[in-house]
């Protein structure tokens, strides 16, 4: 008799556990199984009612406008018979730092509250009156300096290491991203134009002084007829590497800013109609090789230093290299967004520094140095007096080019500003809440 | 002792009898606990699939437009972005509905028609759901349905046919939508003896009244006597929908296009004949085409085609040689309709294929069937396609083998 009293008392702790497990083990309604997703239901239905700009137009009427019934009934053409709604439309001021939200307008189905297991989405519109502009401030506009971009775009030259790409296509795109911020742009149309430059006269009426210099050709470099090519010719060498060194003297005596986009710097000059056979020893014609001895010669006319014969390799490697801090900032200050890890082939070395009386310009570096070698800045030479006599903005990566790290290389080093500016009434922005609930089930 | 041992036996018969019902009864809760995560598992699944389908453009994004497989799938519009599909992605999609086999290619092409439209895309170029089910990554272990549904109905209907008047009924989910604006595009073949007929257009804008219906009125077209294409874009509250209705007077002899090529836009006219059987007699078709390009505000403009017109033949030349098939090219990478009158003798016909399938509000079934499936879960999207709204409902459901509902 006692073992069944016990195996009694056992069953009713048994018992009694199912029920307060029972009680405390209450599954979810089959609603969170498998509920709709209100919330990106609520978004593309606000995305669906705008696509022809007809949310917009309508939340900045008036509310007694006939749009607000074709909303409403558009509303309830497109979601699903059980879905109810709140659709809440807020006016959004900004005084004295603080945002107001303002209810404008309100549109609903239902009586009640959606309740707690509604959700919804937000919308901010846009109205059609307001205006944002952005002008950016000339180059040299400051110091009073009106600065020239020359892009060369010459139609008898050849590029190298700008595959996939003609000089005259990343040309155009250059101009496009970088003209706003210049007073003038002038594209160098051809070799002829190049060499007229080169010999100080303004192609138009343009100021040619301290006018910045975009090489689009790659390594190589457009030599002009005449001239350039006898004198930038050196016989003993069979190279035209003294061309690159005539070049350096032009960039510091005008104070230009040079700039190479890709590769090794003058490692080929570039001329169909002078050079129509021979070949750069890739078989591509219409160009000669000079090799590492280019760069060389170009750095020591810069530097105001006499002409050598110097074939030495000075570029590295230094792999995958990463934006630095000020790169990262000028590339959203400006809108300009290329990967931010690229591959350097080119750098040139830290050592040109004190060989060249070269300097990294201030916040000009696009890349971290790494182990001595810079992949991407802008090297300003230091004249008589410390004052810049002429700069060199290199971009040592491997092709193909990414012409968006020239133009940041280039705003990153001359920073002019940006003024953004909002045209238009008060109150140009409206936020629209789409709230949904479910009817029925449990 | 006899006392003690009947105690225990009833002791543990009272015991095993307790246990078991307990048992019983723990077994409920922990089986629908189960089914309830198995669900909810699906149910999350849904969730993301339904934005690796419209939230995501594939690989190349431009997919729908070249003739390759692509290296992933998704049907987002790249070039507008958001909830925006793209048509020509949709058009490449194998259809649910049987295919139909076209003899003078020896192919087999998805059936992707709808309505009184046509819309035939080679298989060999379409892209299938095993195809889309491997990308996605839920091969053997998901299923899926994809369907895109016009979110406003638009539908015609003939009032008169001397002259011709036509009825436009706009409605959505919760009934009649008055006050649509409605731009109409009546194109009507006059058929030549001899040579190809002509294309007419006539053009207006409507809108609908409380009852959401409108009459359109063509008073100097007889459709007892020419075949004909109408076009409706209707615009209410910021949705936008396509309606269509076309009527020949041909019966037996009618001109079937496929589309050959998506990236060079080349479409092939068929002959009835050779495509299904019908009674004698077979004849000659002369057709003329247009291509109509759809513009942001809803209106049709005409791209001039390099070729568009000729004959097109069922049968044999000679000695067992086909005639050769006839190809046009649409003109434009944009959205639009080809539409091709022919005519044979004094009756003519008119057909109308999309490039890009909203731009005559097709809709488009995608993907596997889930009629047998244990438990379905259900994402509801609204969609835009080339400014058309749609409505995209994505079905998911499990396939594993391993996995059945536990039913205590």
């Amino acid at each position: 008799m006692m073992r069944t009293i016990e195996v009694l008392l056992v069953a009713l702790i048994l018992f009694s556990a199912f029920m307060i497990t029972s009680y405390f083990a209450t599954l979810p309604s089959p609603r969170n199984v498998s509920g709709r997703n209100l919330r990106e239901l609520a978004l593309s239905t606000l995305e669906t009612l705008n696509v022809n700009d007809y949310l917009t137009g309508t939340v900045f009427r008036n509310g007694s406008d006939q749009s607000w019934v074709s909303l409403q009934d558009a509303l309830a053409a497109s979601l699903p018979p059980n879905v109810v709604y709140n659709l809440t439309v807020y006016d959004i001021t900004t005084s004295s730092g603080s945002v107001t939200y303002r209810l404008v307008k309100s549109l609903s189905n239902s009586r009640n509250d959606l309740g707690v297991s509604s959700d919804a989405s937000s919308y901010v519109v846009e109205s059609s009156d307001v205006k944002f502009a952005i002008t950016p401030q000339k180059i040299g506009e400051n110091t009073g300096k009106n600065i020239t971009l020359y892009i060369l775009n010459c139609n008898d030259a050849q590029g190298w290491w700008i595959t996939g790409y003609t000089a005259q296509s990343l040309a155009s795109d250059l101009r496009n991203l970088l003209s706003p911020y210049f007073g003038t742009t002038i594209l160098v149309n051809t070799t002829s134009q190049l060499g007229q430059l080169l010999n100080g006269t303004a192609l138009l009426s343009e100021r040619t002084q301290d006018a910045v210099i975009i090489n689009t050709f790659g390594e190589a470099v457009p030599i002009p007829a005449g001239y350039y090519t006898t004198q930038g010719y050196d016989s003993n060498q069979g190279s035209y590497a003294r061309y690159g060194h005539i070049l350096g003297q032009r960039v510091n005596q005008y104070n230009w800013t040079w700039v190479s986009i890709v590769g090794y710097p003058f490692f080929y000059v570039t001329n169909t109609v002078t050079f129509p056979s021979a070949q750069n020893g890739w078989g591509l014609y219409g160009m000669q090789q000079v090799g590492s001895a280019g760069l060389n010669a170009f750095l020591r006319g810069l530097d105001l230093q006499s002409y050598s014969y110097n074939s030495q390799w000075i570029t590295g490697s230094p792999g995958v290299v990463q934006f630095t801090w000020n790169a990262s900032y000028y590339s959203n200050y400006y809108g300009i967004y290329p990967a931010r890890y690229q591959t350097a082939t080119r750098a040139l070395p830290t050592s040109i520094l004190s060989a060249y009386n070269l300097r990294v310009a201030p916040n000009s570096n696009i890349f971290q140095v790494v182990n001595n070698w810079i992949a991407g800045a802008t090297f300003t030479h230091r004249g008589a007096g410390n004052s810049i006599r002429g700069s060199f903005t290199a971009i040592g990566l491997t092709r193909t080019p990414d012409i968006r790290i020239t133009a940041l290389g280039l705003l990153q080093h001359y920073r002019p500003a940006i003024y953004k500016s909002e045209m238009g009434a008060s109150g140009t922005s409206r936020i629209v809440v789409l709230q949904l609930a479910e009817l029925g089930g449990v | 002792m006899t006392g003690v041992t009947i105690d225990h036996m009833v002791s543990f018969s009272i015991i095993i009898v307790v246990f078991m019902v307990s048992m019983s009864s723990f077994a409920q809760i922990i089986g629908a606990a189960i089914t309830y995560q198995q669900n909810h598992e699906v149910s999350m699944k849904a969730a993301e699939l339904t934005n690796m389908l419209l939230l995501n453009p594939g690989d190349p994004t431009y997919w729908g437009r070249s003739n390759s497989i692509p290296l992933a799938f998704g049907l987002q519009d790249s070039d507008t972005g958001g909830y925006s599909l793209n048509a020509l992605s949709l058009s490449r999609l194998s259809s649910t509905q049987s295919p139909v086999y076209y003899n003078k290619t020896g192919l087999w092409y998805s059936n992707n028609s709808y309505g009184g439209g046509a819309l035939f895309v080679p298989s060999t170029n379409a892209v299938n759901y095993t195809t889309a089910a491997k990308l996605l990554g839920v091969e053997g272990s998901y299923a899926f349905q994809l369907t895109v549904t016009s979110t406003l109905k638009v539908s015609l209907s003939e009032l008169n046919q001397n002259p011709l008047s036509m009825k436009v009924e706009i409605s959505g989910v919760a009934g009649w939508m008055g006050g649509a604006t409605l731009n109409y595009f009546l194109y009507y073949a006059i058929p030549r003896v001899g040579q190809f007929p002509l294309i007419q257009t006539l053009s207006g804008t409507a809108h609908t009244d409380a009852t959401g219906s409108a009459t359109l009125e063509f008073s100097t077209v007889d459709g007892s006597y020419y075949a004909y294409s109408v076009v409706v874009y209707a615009c209410v509250g910021g949705l936008s929908g396509v309606g269509y209705r076309t009527h020949d007077t041909t019966t037996n002899n009618r001109i079937v296009p496929f589309i050959e090529d998506f990236e060079n836009r080349v479409v092939l006219l068929a002959h009835s004949w050779d495509v299904q059987n019908f009674p004698p007699p077979v004849e000659t078709l002369r057709f003329n085409a247009t291509f109509l390009s759809l513009t942001p505000d809803f209106r049709l403009c005409e791209i001039q085609m390099i070729e568009s017109d000729g004959f097109v033949r069922s049968g044999l030349v000679n000695y067992g040689v086909d005639y050769d098939n006839v190809r046009l090219q649409i003109p434009a990478q944009n959205a639009g309709i080809l539409i091709v009158a022919y005519n044979s003798g004094d009756y003519s016909g008119i057909v109308a294929m999309p490039w890009g399938i909203s731009t005559l509000g097709f809709s488009a079934t995608f993907g596997g069937e889930p009629f047998q499936a244990d438990w379905v879960a259900v994402e509801v999207r609204q969609v835009s396609i080339n400014r058309i709204s749609y409505q995209a409902k994505v079905a998911v459901w499990k396939t594993t083998r391993e996995y059945t509902r536990y039913t205590p």
